[in-house]
Parts: C-alpha cells; sequence; structure tokens
C-alpha cells in the first residue's frame, strides 16, 4: 500500500469531510474544526503506518477525530478557553437554549473517561449502534451498554446539582 | 435530559458511520444495495446525505495542509499539464492510491479516479487494483473527475497485446464531470490469465488513441503520456 504526501492528499481531498463534519459538531467551533481537519492529515503524513493497517479508512478516520477532538474538549477545558469555546460564532447552536445544550454536552465530554466520552460521541452524536461503537472502541457490546448507561448516570447527576 | 435527545444527537435513521462508509465504498454489493435504497426512500437520511456531500464539497475547495503540498519528485513530472480546471479528489482514486503496488500508480492528475466493477456469476463486486477476478467475468469501468475530460482506457493482457476497452473509436471520448461515471461499455474478459494492465486516461484533448496503444505494445509502459493527458495506470490478475 502506497501512503506517501501524496496518496494521502487524495485522502484529504476524498475523505476529510468525515474529519472535519464531526469535527464541527463535537467541538463547536468552526475554526477548531478546521485545525482538528488539518492536525489529523498533518499526524498521518509522520505516521502512515497508522492508518494502513486499518481495515477501514473511515472507521480509522472516526477514532482519530475523535480521540483528537476529545483531547482539545480537555485541553480547551483546563485552558480555561471553554467559555469562549462556546461562544466563538459561527456555528448554528452557538446562541440560545440549544447552544447551551450543546455547550453542556460538549462540557460533559470534556470530564468523562476517554472511552466513556467515545462511546457518547460514537452513539449519540454520530447515531451508531451498540455493534458498530463496540466495532470502534475495540470492546464488546454489553461493555458499550455500561459505559453509556455511565455517562447517562454522570448526565442527571451533573444536571442535578446545576 | 436523555443524552439521546440534546441539540448534537444525530436523528437519521443509519448511523453517520454506515452513511460515511456508503458514500466512501466501503460497504459490500448488498449493504451499499441496501443503504441506497433506503436513503433513496428516507427524507432524513437523504438530508444527513446531503450535508455530508456538501461538507465534501467544502473541504475539496480547502487549500491542502502545507505538510502535503509537497510532493515526490517521481510524481512531478506528471502533475503539470493537467487538463484545464482538474483540481479535485474523489473517493474512487483513494483507492486506487491505497491499494495499488507502486508499479501500478503513476502519473495520476488531482480529482481523477478510475474504478473497476466486476460480474462474477451472479456476483458484482468493485475491485481494486492487483485484485484478481477470472476469466470469462464481465467488467465494467467508471471513471471520476472533477471537470469534463476526453477519457480512454487501454489495456495490455498478459501476453503483452495492447487494445482499446473504451472508447470503441479512434480518439479518447468525452466524458462529463462526476464521481464514478460509468463508461457505457463493458467487456467480458478472456481466457488469458496472469496479470493485465490498465492505462487510464484523462486528456484536454480528443488525443489519438492507435499510437498509444502501439506505444503500450512495444513495451513502453512508461512512456510519456501527450502533453495535455494525464493518466492512472494499475492492474489485475486474471486467474
Amino acid at each position: 500500500m502506497i501512503l506517501d504526501a501524496a496518496a494521502i492528499a487524495t485522502l484529504y481531498r476524498s475523505h476529510g469531510h468525515v474529519v472535519l463534519r464531526r469535527a464541527r459538531t463535537v467541538l463547536g467551533s468552526e475554526a477548531d474544526a478546521r485545525e482538528a481537519l488539518q492536525d489529523i492529515f498533518t499526524a498521518l503524513v509522520r505516521n502512515p503506518d497508522s492508518v494502513r493497517s486499518a481495515g477501514s479508512i473511515v472507521g480509522w478516520l472516526y477514532q482519530a477525530t475523535t480521540h483528537h477532538c476529545l483531547n482539545q474538549l480537555r485541553k480547551a477545558r483546563t485552558g480555561a478557553r471553554v467559555l469562549e469555546l462556546h461562544v466563538r460564532p459561527g456555528m448554528a447552536e452557538s446562541g440560545g437554549p440549544r447552544g447551551e445544550a450543546a455547550a453542556e454536552v460538549r462540557r460533559l465530554l470534556a470530564l468523562l473517561p476517554e472511552d466513556v466520552a467515545a462511546a457518547v460521541v460514537y452513539h449519540h452524536l454520530d447515531g451508531m449502534t451498540h455493534a458498530e461503537v463496540a466495532e470502534l472502541l475495540g470492546c464488546s457490546r454489553r461493555q458499550v451498554g455500561y459505559l453509556l448507561e455511565r455517562a447517562q448516570g454522570l448526565w442527571d447527576r451533573a444536571e442535578q446539582t446545576a | 435530559m436523555n443524552l439521546a435527545a440534546t441539540p448534537l444527537s444525530w436523528n437519521a435513521c443509519l448511523s453517520a458511520l454506515r452513511l460515511d462508509r456508503w458514500m466512501m465504498g466501503e460497504l459490500d454489493a448488498t449493504d451499499a444495495e441496501t443503504v441506497g435504497s433506503h436513503v433513496a426512500s428516507c427524507a432524513t437520511c437523504s438530508t444527513a446525505v446531503a450535508g455530508m456531500r456538501g461538507v465534501r464539497e467544502e473541504v475539496r475547495a480547502l487549500p491542502l495542509p502545507l505538510a502535503l503540498v509537497r510532493r515526490p519528485e517521481s510524481r512531478r513530472r506528471f502533475a503539470t499539464g493537467a487538463v484545464a480546471g482538474l483540481g479535485l479528489a474523489l473517493a474512487a482514486s483513494l483507492v486506487l492510491v491505497l491499494r495499488a503496488p507502486p508499479a501500478t500508480e503513476r502519473a495520476k492528475g488531482p480529482g481523477l479516479g478510475l474504478a473497476m466493477y466486476v460480474q462474477h456469476g451472479a456476483e458484482v463486486r468493485r475491485a481494486g487494483p492487483g485484485e484478481t477476478v477470472s476469466p470469462g467475468d464481465a467488467v465494467r469501468f467508471a471513471v471520476s473527475t472533477p471537470a469534463p475530460a476526453y477519457v480512454a482506457v487501454l489495456s495490455v493482457d498478459p501476453a503483452g497485446r495492447a487494445s482499446v476497452y473504451f472508447p470503441q473509436a479512434d480518439r479518447a471520448a468525452q466524458v462529463p464531470a462526476g464521481s464514478e461515471v460509468p463508461l457505457p461499455l463493458g467487456t467480458r474478459l478472456d481466457a488469458t490469465t496472469g496479470e493485465e494492465r490498465l492505462l487510464a486516461l484523462f486528456c484536454a484533448s480528443p488525443v489519438e488513441l492507435e499510437p498509444i496503444r502501439r506505444a503500450l505494445e512495444r513495451g513502453h509502459d512508461g512512456a510519456p503520456l501527450p502533453a495535455d493527458c494525464q493518466g492512472l495506470r494499475w492492474s489485475f490478475v486474471k486467474r
């Protein structure tokens, strides 16, 4: 399999939308989503082996985007940028009750352990079945159910204390 | 609030992953047909797919990250004489780039793609470069080009005989811009076994094909292409 810069550029053109679309949803910021798109493909140039062994390019991009975006949310939180992130203009849900609810979900994602947060993203934001989530997380469907229950419990608790 | 009902929650029937895999040709033929039929009849899923396609066009219009701009020397000589307006990449070409062995992926311009569909018995599948097919299989090609181009598909069979798969004419035929535009002619593979090499040409003018066919038959597989053409080469194995 050839995966030099030219091949990755082709991959960027053909599959980059998978990254950008999902990064917009998870991060809620156009600027950060575009940065995620650039970062993920730039990292691929440095380490092409990571995708070379993947069974599905789309699946690999889902995993890479989720991991990258959850990291960004955590960094934003620890860097006290989270409020700025939530009100940055240009996103449909940046204002009003829907915007605040979306911001709440992102705050929760920033707080959750990575596997729980990833399960939430895959199941609720991408609409995946438990089987699809299990495939991307590399765990059982039962474990996915457990992760999602845990997330819902933390969400309920956060709502009660708010 | 339930996490399933937030403003960020997915609301189509099929997951984003399944729709993306369908769009990018990762599903097997049966599953792809199931998803295609559903999308055609479901307003919510077709809206989701339209949104995905919209973002795809956005990304194609974005500049490449700097790390991806530099190209290997061996490709650079082919990247300049482009068909006017060719600048977008399509999904089909990705499959070629990722799966083809080095000798089969040369001179491909941005956004150009060649796909081959193989009918073996009752089963139809999309074949990638280097894939094994059988004598008697029916094949049909589809090309991706972001701008109208004059297209031809030539082959060199395992015995070294070169022929023109498409078009059945002396010169390359115009194909409209599009992703995986099926070429009107299919062909059935003969009984010769071994590696068959393909050259898909995307040209700015209706180039004459006989000189190119002769060059291929003389074994000049790497001969320069006509000045206003870009080529996509790959191979499959008949066994």
